[in-house]
């Protein structure tokens, strides 16, 4: 059964009541407005750190390795049963099929097979050789009016300006920042 | 038989003489105001469990500087103070609470809405309560957000928060005025207040 929590609300309006309420001696409003506002904080549970974290903390000052238990998860208990069920089936399969092989093929079939391979293979590393000489020779054709001193000049030009942009823009997003306050309700 | 609970100051002492239970008793007995403290100044679970982690390895490995005429947990918030003060001042971009973050486990809405114990309605706003505090938190300067954290969610006192932010007494008060008056002026312009329930919220 869930325990029912005092609400916050009521300590709430009598902190802010407290801080707005001009009649009451300021030693007196600071008194009401720091025991509300303590009432506000304690009917919030403190927070946690996932479980093992001192664990964590004994493996990160090396006082113990960190051990991980890989088969914790279910999931991968599950998956780890079914491969292992797949295997056994797939094992059960292999005897029949290598007798059915070796009835099929005989050594020169196999010496065949092999040469056939290797002329497959020996035409598709030609194709390839082929198609990486047409590339080669589009970059060269198209490198050549890069290589102009303007083209150069212009391509350094951009890339400074990049570098610069990016440094830029990185130093906005990471530099050290001002810990003085700006009232962002203002 | 009634179990010996061990004092913070015996704890010390055990891990000082190398017992790795003492030590992890004292994570264990910390590691909620600690990851909470953390949690609320840099509003990221992750984060906030990485710099929790970084402060009890600190305090580990800096443990034969620590003066047992202090207290443990004031020495603790010290370095965890320093190291979220740290971290904040690196420049690392803090995460705004979303407004839309119904789920968010660990902050102040998660915490705040306890649906099975109240009405749709009152859950709904509690809710709504729990997301303009943490909105008003996030707001205040970190100091300031430290100090309302240590004050009242930890109940730390005033020398307490001094020994671990290093500031002078009065500093802290005025900090810990200031705040409030921040927080409370948030909290109005948020909609909340005596007879402002609903009303500038709704709009």
């Amino acid at each position: 059964m869930t325990a029912m929590r005092p609400s916050p609300h009521d300590a709430l309006n009598r902190w802010l009541a407290a801080e707005r309420d001009a009649s009451l001696e300021a030693g007196d409003a600071a008194d009401v407005a720091d025991a509300a506002l303590r009432e506000v904080f304690a009917a919030l549970p403190q927070l946690a750190p996932a479980a093992g974290f001192a664990d964590r903390v004994l493996a990160r000052a090396g006082l113990q390795p960190a051990t991980r238990d890989v088969f914790a998860s279910r999931a991968l208990r599950l998956a780890l049963v079914l491969s292992l069920i797949a295997v056994s089936f797939g094992a059960l399969w292999v005897p029949p099929a290598v007798r059915v092989l070796a009835r099929l093929w005989t050594l020169s079939d196999a010496v065949q097979l092999g040469v056939r391979a290797l002329a497959e293979g020996s035409r598709g590393l030609a194709t390839a050789l082929r198609v990486g000489e047409w590339l080669f020779a589009l970059g060269r054709a198209l490198s050549v009016p890069l290589m102009t001193p303007q083209v150069m000049a212009a391509l350094t030009a951009g890339l400074l300006v990049s570098g610069l942009a990016f440094r830029f823009l990185r130093d906005q997003l990471t530099g050290e920042r001002s810990l003085s306050y700006v009232d962002p309700l203002g | 038989m009634v179990e010996h609970v061990k004092t913070d100051a015996e704890l010390v002492a055990g891990t000082l003489r190398g017992s790795q239970d003492a030590f992890r008793e004292l994570v264990v007995r910390f590691e909620r105001p600690v990851y909470s403290l953390v949690q609320r100044m840099v509003h990221d679970p992750a984060t906030a469990e990485d710099l929790a982690q970084e402060v009890f390895v600190k305090a580990y490995r800096r443990l034969d500087s620590f003066d047992p005429q202090w207290k443990f947990s004031s020495w603790l918030f010290k370095i965890a103070h320093n190291t979220t003060i740290d971290h904040l001042r690196r420049g690392v971009p803090e995460t705004v609470p979303l407004e839309s973050d119904e789920e968010g486990r660990g902050d102040l809405s998660a915490v705040l809405a306890d649906e099975g114990a109240e009405s749709p309605a009152a859950a709904a706003e509690r809710r709504d309560l729990a997301r303009s505090l943490e909105r008003a938190i996030s707001r205040l300067r970190p100091e300031y957000r430290q100090a309302v954290l240590m004050f009242y969610a930890q109940g730390a006192s005033y020398q307490e928060i001094c020994e671990a932010t290093g500031l002078p007494l009065g500093t802290v008060k005025t900090n810990l005025h200031r705040a409030r008056r921040e927080l409370a002026e948030a909290m109005t312009a948020l909609g909340w207040g005596p007879g402002e329930t609903g009303k500038a919220r709704a709009s």
